[in-house]
């Protein structure tokens, strides 16, 4: 289906050569082009994390892996993209034309069916066990010293009170943001001014030291300073949460919930974030999936596009890895209800940006979708090719407490033909 | 509920063909004697179907692209594949004398074929809407072409050249159905958030507006609409504009909801009565006036597999007779004599009811 554009890619063509030409005459000329904060985020060469979250298992075959025509193809039709060769579903027509900035892997099976398991698999990048999240473990090894937002931030609306940060401290557990609502008790409470504060925080830091200098546990202050941190960082920033978007990025981004937080998670990436995670919900359509899918894929595709076109055009793609994912696919049959019910033996993740080679098709399934014909991938090569591709070596282990445990599964290996 | 058995009595032992054509039953109708006088098989999920002005052919779209033709008085070697489209065809209508069928697309095509050709090859196909064509009606002169589509436009076309001659514009979300009124002035539409229009032919111009809104069921959970007409038809006498389609969504996602059926007033433009089924969850596909005074309509669960058809009198709260299917409807039609009904299924066949008391097996009459 061709859908209003809404801008035109040669607006962004001109954008990019202006930046280059701009980058090229020096640091002046790209101060004009970039936002302070889109200046500094470059500037610092901080690796980052953009997770879009499509809660509930969007379909492959409606997305990622087309297969028009076949038994179990549905109705849509696939599109050419950007990438000589690769075709997506129709239901992404701005997608399709940012395909030279993504890649897509077509051969996931998880093993599992189940929506949390799936979350798991893939967050975790293990199939059992206390481990971190993809989120927090960046929060834990991308984030700059003293960094000015929390680590891991989790635009969302709905539950998944999940242990996030497992056995690395409190301070890179996600933190859980109500769509584009300002954590609460972000202001301080009235009758306390700027010195109070301060006294007042001065003296908790000492209360710490006394404790730990007696032998306390680092670790039960540890989290309670982190939390403290947390805040005091966040009440900095809080005309991040505050600042009504622009008109031109409503227009751009769309007026809907999902475009006002893709709004905000461009604003946290621009300053500071380490990793944002943005959920679109509403893909476990178990009936009516083809409707359900034009509604919800028409949010995603201009929206998503929009933000991947700021990050582009600002340059911070190359240090921000783009992710796209669900917890699993969708069945190839179609239930009466012309539903798809959940399938975690077949799917598609895309991803982009940062150490990810553009453009390319990891694995294949069949004919039909059924089964994974080519290159298998689990939950573990994801997260080994994620963070090899931001420049972790997932080989070597988290430090806890002397006991050392593998930051990835030793198990699996990273996709090495996607990495940059 | 009446338990089917199929009726073979009309089948040739030697051929399985069935004498061509059938003589017109000499029994009543008698819907509690409705039972099956014919199977076609295919190995897809059908999408809808239609029976033709004469009373020849059923037609039936499949979630393989094709639309397939069968002999009513034939058996499955009757099947012939019309194949154009690229995409899923959910609405079909024919020409007055059934010479042409018009499909309407997922491939936001409208197709045109001569209805009875042995191989079938389009005659014309449109470019009709940007997104998926929902639904194709036939103007009651045999003139026009009435289609709708995920452009939110309800447009009209020209017969004989396939040129458009018109483009309602105003509704805001999906057109799911849109269908002439007999007196050829007018046109209804429904979209998927239950809003009913009322449009002048001549002028393109929307003349009134209603709502249906018990039609229509916004998920807080999952933030989306489901709603939209699964057909939609007037009275013969264009006094009623009858719709089918769901309500009471709970749960958009599982599909869990009732179903319903609408008659709205047409002259004076208000609901006149609203039926739902309260003990079958799941959705109304197909509906059928018929001139005994009765409705019919087809229905598919939200579990397990059992469709259902539903006669109902209009103004009454409960089907006066109710047959079980089966396998899930997608869809309903009436044949020309309106003796016999012609449901699509989920499971790739197409069944053909009849709704009078069996024939004994030398072909006469057998009244119960």
């Amino acid at each position: 289906m061709r859908r209003e554009i809404g801008c035109n890619r040669i607006d962004h063509e001109v954008s990019r050569r202006s930046f280059v030409a701009g980058s090229a005459a020096g640091a002046a000329a790209v101060g004009g082009l970039l936002t302070p904060a889109q200046a500094e985020a470059v500037k610092s060469g901080q690796k980052r994390i953009l997770q879009v979250f499509l809660q509930g298992g969007v379909s492959q075959f409606e997305s990622w892996d087309p297969k028009p025509g076949t038994k179990y193809g549905g109705p849509f039709r696939s599109i050419p993209t950007s990438v000589p060769g690769t075709h997506i579903s129709e239901l992404l027509p701005h997608t399709a034309q940012r395909m030279h900035l993504l890649s897509i892997v077509r051969s996931v099976d998880l093993k599992t069916n189940d929506h949390r398991i799936g979350r798991l698999r893939l967050e975790k990048g293990r199939t059992t066990g206390e481990f971190p999240y993809v989120g927090a473990v960046a929060s834990k090894y991308l984030a700059p010293p003293n960094p000015p937002l929390p680590g891991y931030l989790h635009i969302t609306t709905r539950g998944l009170e999940d242990n996030t940060n497992a056995f690395l401290g409190a301070q890179h557990a996600q933190l859980k943001l109500l769509g584009v609502n300002a954590p609460e008790n972000l202001a301080r409470p009235a009758g306390i001014n700027e010195e109070a504060a301060q006294r007042r925080n001065e003296f908790r830091r000492l209360a710490n030291e006394r404790f730990a200098g007696r032998g306390g546990q680092p670790a039960f202050t540890e989290a309670f300073d982190s939390s403290f941190e947390m805040a005091r960082r966040l009440m900095k920033r809080k005309s991040l949460f505050e600042q009504e978007p622009s008109a031109k990025d409503v227009e751009r981004y769309g007026s809907h919930p999902f475009g006002v937080r893709c709004i905000l998670a461009r604003e946290l990436l621009n300053n500071g974030a380490t990793c944002v995670k943005v959920t679109h919900h509403g893909y476990d359509t178990h009936a009516e999936n083809f409707n359900f899918h034009l509604e919800q894929l028409d949010e995603f595709d201009k929206t998503f596009c929009m933000l991947l076109d700021d990050l582009h055009d600002s340059g911070m793609l190359e240090s921000t890895l783009v992710l796209v994912y669900s917890e699993f696919g969708r069945t190839p049959k179609l239930n009466q209800r012309y539903g798809r019910d959940h399938w975690g033996a077949s799917f598609s993740v895309a991803l982009g940006g940062c150490g990810i080679v553009p453009g390319a098709v990891v694995g294949s399934t069949n004919a039909d979708g059924t089964e994974v014909a080519k290159r298998e991938v689990r939950g573990g090569h994801l997260f080994h090719t994620y963070f090899r591709a931001l420049g972790l070596d997932t080989s070597a282990n988290h430090d806890i407490t002397g006991r050392p445990v593998p930051i990835g599964d030793p198990a699996a290996a990273p996709i090495e033909e996607l990495l940059a | 509920m009446t338990d089917l058995a199929e009726d073979k009595s009309m089948s040739d032992p030697q051929t399985g063909n069935r004498p061509a054509p059938p003589p017109l039953p000499e029994n009543p109708i008698d819907v509690t004697q409705t039972h099956v006088v014919a199977e076609f098989k295919h190995d897809i999920p059908l999408t809808t179907c239609r029976i033709d002005p004469t009373g020849q052919f059923v037609f039936a779209g499949a979630e393989d692209f094709h639309v397939y033709r069968w002999s009513l008085s034939g058996d499955d070697s009757s099947k012939t594949i019309f194949a154009g489209h690229q995409s899923w065809v959910r609405s079909l209508d024919f020409s007055r004398d059934g010479n042409l069928v018009f499909t309407a697309g997922y491939d936001h095509q409208i197709g045109v074929w001569n209805a009875a050709d042995a191989s079938p090859k389009p005659i014309r196909m449109i470019d009709a809407h940007k997104g998926w064509v929902r639904w194709v009606r036939v103007s009651p002169d045999g003139k026009l072409l009435a289609s709708c589509g995920n452009d939110n436009l309800i447009k009209l076309w020209s017969i004989p050249d396939g040129k458009l001659q018109q483009e309602f514009v105003g509704h805001k979300r999906y057109p799911y159905a849109a269908v002439f009124h007999p007196d050829g002035k007018r046109l209804a539409s429904f979209d998927l958030m239950g809003v009913i229009k009322d449009w002048d032919i001549e002028t393109g111009k929307e003349l009134r507006s209603i709502e249906a809104k018990f039609m229509w069921g916004f998920d807080q959970k999952f933030r989306a609409d489901m709603g939209g007409a699964r057909d939609m038809r007037f009275s013969e006498d264009g006094k009623t504009l009858i719709v089918a389609g769901l309500t009471e969504v709970t749960n958009a996602f599982a599909g869990v909801h009732k179903p319903m059926l609408l008659l709205v007033d047409w002259e004076k433009f208000e609901h006149r009565h609203k039926w739902k089924d309260d003990a079958y969850k799941g959705m109304a596909w197909g509906v059928c006036e018929h001139p005994d005074g009765f409705l019919v309509a087809s229905g598919a669960p939200q579990g397990g597999n059992k469709g259902m058809l539903w006669f109902l009198k209009p103004g009454e709260e409960k089907p006066f007779h109710s047959v079980q299917l089966s396998h899930c409807a997608r869809g309903l039609d009436i044949t020309p004599d309106k003796r016999q009904l012609a449901v699509p299924q989920f499971d790739g066949k197409l069944c053909v009811y009849q709704m009078t008391a069996p024939l004994n097996i030398s072909g006469t009459a057998r009244t119960s």
